[in-house]
């Protein structure tokens, strides 16, 4: 047991906070270069990065094993960065960060657990070992293949300069927070001027440029000299100098195109007057531009200050892309979910007042010009800042459709088989509380669709006509209101013989087998303790997970439906309301109750003739529009009211629709249209089945009486 | 109140100690109501407001106890007629009903009272424990009895708030 530092408890959340979208970060970055095998540079710079950031807030927070875990992946990348193009084969490089990223995912949470300040400590001295000989691996690789260094090193943008043969390259970091990092780094350079026949250094503007020290602190700062020179002694120095943390000798093949600089070097003499810009090669984004002015350096005064412009001129595009990056990424600020709520909360209490106060029943009959016309301004702003703080809550889906990615990933592996992972529209934004309940339900589907959807065996796909890869596919649309979310294989489909077998066994049929449809039967499945997967794998086959799918979707009051053909492939699809808190509501009247029914299942209201009343043989009302049937349900008798209005022919009649399913609803009369906040029964009321008794919720209404919302989605079935 | 306090309370009472028993320090505040001839209390910690009786709206499929939920600024509250939940007969509505908002681990209930009486002191020396015999219904929500000094019809029976809010989660 570890105990967590006292006086860091107020900061764990902002670090929990940052570093798990660090490693979110990190994931996606992976998933999308895995596919070709080859990091970009901009991609290594960037877990570059992600790693230094970890391993700094780490540290900070004494999480002494986080901090050296994330050190050594970031000197397993340092290899990589600096030879991108010679290290070609990676794959076990993927393996092993996506294994950083997962232990320190569960440190975190087991971290997140803390009892009293104590979690438990996860030891990765074992993929710390992993990591070392991974870098040790990559390095020698790296040497081996010099050749293939030349080009690479002086065309890539993201290389710095490594010392080539017979020059010693050491890589500088300072100690975190120490501040001014890049006259640190230029004290550092007068120090062992004195001990070097030549120096080069990078970043090689430190003494007048204070944005150098960003790329110090997450790069180290990197000096170069000839291995000639007195080794020994000048690491001393280097050791020894002022807030210098850790340093580290790198070495790296010979370069021609190095050769020739490292030349260039020995003719300038290096003073600190006059920087020596000219032998590092800071334009590497511009190599065509600091070629020419590299060799007229040596040749004038003039140009190597022409030189300096230009030089200055590529770190000002630098500095400039770097500043927007960070300007970006300040436009963001995080907001505690509480508060949002809260904004929420009062929005609607302001559309519920707004409506007190404009429909007053004290204004009836009066002719007030001035006061309609504010009314409909005041109505227009409420209207939208109701939308503003509805999108302030909504995200895009693309974070969980990346933790799936990574799922297909894991599993594409471990059951061997060759899956193409397809994601559409996953920038579709829902509510952020919809998020948080799609991530289970979503890992269920793709897990099942995974391990029972795709066949074992390849086969089996060929001799159905399939291409031997299968296809997992994942998609998010808006549509009326709702979020449409699909998941789908190309796999064998669901056997509707096996499903009824085993539901025999289970005996969880409700009504003789004949009786029940090929849908019935698929959506049997989404049963709690049903499942047809013969062993119980690591990833699913105990029969929990889909009845989980169906209890969080219908949490947000959500439909999952299943949709299979054997032999083709089974799609998911999940419905969910996009905003849950705010709808346009049809209030009507039974006897002195007003209930409010969501207008989006409203087809259409009209009040009714005797002829067209047909009776089963049950006695229960139906009634034929269009040649259509459709059931009656009368709201007085369903929820015990007393009202005057029995006669079909005085009240109305509202045909309702969801999910394809309709039924009339009679009522005594309609009242009028109005938006309405939702709000959940009182919690002392939780513990009777209101819901399952067809109505969703309540809502304060104009004249701050209660209106009870009819859920017609229970109500039909 | 707890129920250790109680318990002290009435140990102390009872134990031979003079200087013990003399103990008169104040524990706390009820308010307290009628309903028909009883007076029953209700801690202040409890109380959100009080409020006059309105128009409750009705939830179906709910026990007869529960009369509806009302609209106290902007929130959502289940109304409860003590009467009824007591298995007393329902009385008309006068212009002293009440309803008190009470609130208890987050829950917030109104029960409807036939009228507020007054907000007084609890003495140490004046708490009683209920009988053992819990045959009576009512005995199950009443936490301990206040005695009063001038005659024994004024007892005031303290209701056992968590019990009245929670008595089907338990």
């Amino acid at each position: 047991m570890a105990k967590i530092e006292p006086g860091m408890e107020a900061m764990l959340d902002m670090y929990f906070y940052e570093t798990n979208s660090l490693l979110e970060q990190l994931d996606e970055i992976l998933l999308r270069t895995e596919q070709s095998n080859a990091f970009e540079s901009e991609d290594i710079k960037e877990i570059f990065r992600i790693m230094h950031t970890i391993k700094g807030s780490s540290a900070m927070m004494g999480f002494d094993n986080l901090s050296v875990l994330a050190h050594k992946a970031e000197d397993m990348f340092f290899v990589i960065r600096e030879n991108p193009d010679v290290i070609t084969d990676v794959s076990f490089v993927y393996d092993l960060v996506f294994q950083v990223s997962d232990s320190y995912k569960a440190q975190i949470e087991s971290i997140q657990d803390n009892v009293n300040g104590e979690y438990e400590q996860i030891n990765f001295d074992e993929l710390i070992d992993k990591l070392l000989k991974a870098k040790d691996k990559l390095s020698k690789e790296a040497s081996g293949e010099s050749t293939a260094d030349d080009s690479a090193s002086s065309g890539n943008n993201s290389a710095a300069p490594v010392g080539g043969d017979g020059k010693i390259t050491v890589r500088v970091f300072f100690e975190d927070g120490c501040q001014m990092e890049n006259l640190r780094a230029f004290l550092l350079v007068n120090t062992i001027r004195e001990e070097c026949s030549s120096l080069e250094y990078y970043p090689s503007d430190v003494e007048t440029n204070p944005e150098t020290s960003k790329e110090i602190i997450e790069n180290g700062f990197l000096v170069t000299f000839p291995a000639s020179d007195n080794k020994d002694y000048i690491l001393k120095l280097i050791e020894s100098a002022l807030n210098v943390q850790s340093y580290e000798v790198l070495s790296a093949a010979e370069t021609p195109a190095e050769k020739t600089e490292s030349s260039a070097a020995a003719e300038v003499p290096p003073e600190p007057a006059k920087p020596v810009e000219t032998v590092s090669k800071p334009v590497e984004s511009k190599p065509a531009a600091s070629a020419p002015a590299e060799t007229s350096a040596e040749k004038t005064q003039t140009a190597v200050e022409k030189t300096q412009t230009a030089v200055e001129k590529a770190q000002a595009a630098v500095a400039s892309a770097t500043a927007q990056g960070g300007s970006q990424k300040q436009n963001l600020i995080s907001v505690n979910l509480a508060k949002l709520d809260a904004l929420h909360d009062i929005v609607g209490e302001i559309i519920t007042t707004e409506s007190m106060v404009i429909s007053n029943p004290d204004l009836e009959g009066l002719e007030l010009e001035s006061f309609s016309k504010a009314a409909r301004d005041l109505r227009k702003l409420t209207g939208e800042l109701q939308d503003t703080v509805m999108s302030i809550r909504m995200v895009p889906l693309s974070g969980v459709f990346q933790k799936m990615n990574r799922i297909v990933r894991d599993m594409r592996k471990k059951l061997n088989k060759d899956v193409e992972f397809v994601m559409e529209g996953e920038d579709t934004e829902v509510d952020k509380s919809i998020v948080d309940s799609l991530q289970d339900p979503l890992m269920h589907l793709v897990r099942n669709c995974m391990d029972h959807g795709i066949e074992e065996n390849v086969q089996d796909r060929l001799d159905a006509g399939k291409p031997a890869k299968g296809t997992l596919k994942l998609t998010a649309q808006n549509s009326s209101g709702e979020v449409v979310i699909t998941v789908s294989d190309d796999g064998a489909g669901i056997d509707p013989e096996k499903i009824l077998v085993k539901a025999r066994k289970q005996g969880i049929l409700v009504k003789p087998e004949s009786e029940y449809t090929e849908k019935e039967i698929q959506n049997l499945i989404l049963l709690p303790g049903f499942s047809t997967n013969e062993q119980v794998t690591e990833f699913s086959g105990r029969g929990v997970g889909m009845d989980v799918v169906k209890a969080n979707v219908e949490k947000c009051n959500g439909t999952v439906v299943v949709d299979s053909k054997k032999g083709k492939g089974t799609t998911f699809i999940i419905k969910i309301p996009l905003t849950l808190a705010i709808i346009d509501g049809m209030e009507i009247s039974v006897g002195d109750i007003v209930f409010t029914v969501p207008i989006s299942t409203i087809n259409e209201s009209f009040k009714v003739e005797p002829e067209q009343i047909l009776r089963d043989t049950d006695g229960n009302e139906m009634i034929m529009l269009r040649g259509i049937c459709y059931p009656i349900l009368r709201l007085h008798e369903k929820f015990c009211i007393n009202t005057d209005v029995t006669d079909l022919k005085e009240g109305i009649l509202l045909l309702v629709e969801t999910n394809n399913k309709c039924m009339c609803i009679f009522a005594d009369k309609l009242i009028g249209e109005q938006q309405v906040v939702v709000k959940p029964f009182p919690k002392y009321l939780a513990r009777y089945d209101i819901k399952g008794e067809g109505l969703s919720g309540c809502t304060i209404m104009g004249d701050g009486s209660i209106s009870l919302i009819i859920d017609t989605n229970t109500l039909i079935g | 109140m707890t129920n250790d306090v109680i318990k002290e309370a009435v140990a102390k009472q009872q134990s031979g100690d003079r200087k013990l028993a003399a103990d008169n320090s104040v524990l706390g505040k009820v308010m307290t109501f009628n309903i028909g001839e009883q007076i029953y209390g209700i801690e202040i910690q409890y109380v959100l407001e009080i409020i006059g009786m309105q128009r409750i709206t009705k939830v179906p499929h709910v026990p007869n106890y529960i009369k509806g939920i009302i609209n106290v600024r902007s929130k959502v509250v289940p109304v409860i007629d003590i009467r009824t939940r007591f298995g007393k007969p329902e009385i008309p509505v006068t212009s002293r009903t009440c309803i008190i908002t009470l609130s208890f681990n987050d829950t917030s209930v109104g029960i409807i009272v036939d009228n507020v009486a007054d907000v007084e002191d609890i003495h140490t020396g004046d708490i009683s424990a209920t009988p053992e015999n819990k045959s009576v219904n009512t005995n199950d929500f009443i936490q301990y009895m206040i005695r009063s000094d001038d005659n024994s019809s004024s007892t005031k029976l303290i209701l056992d708030v968590a019990k009245l809010l929670d008595e089907q989660e338990t």
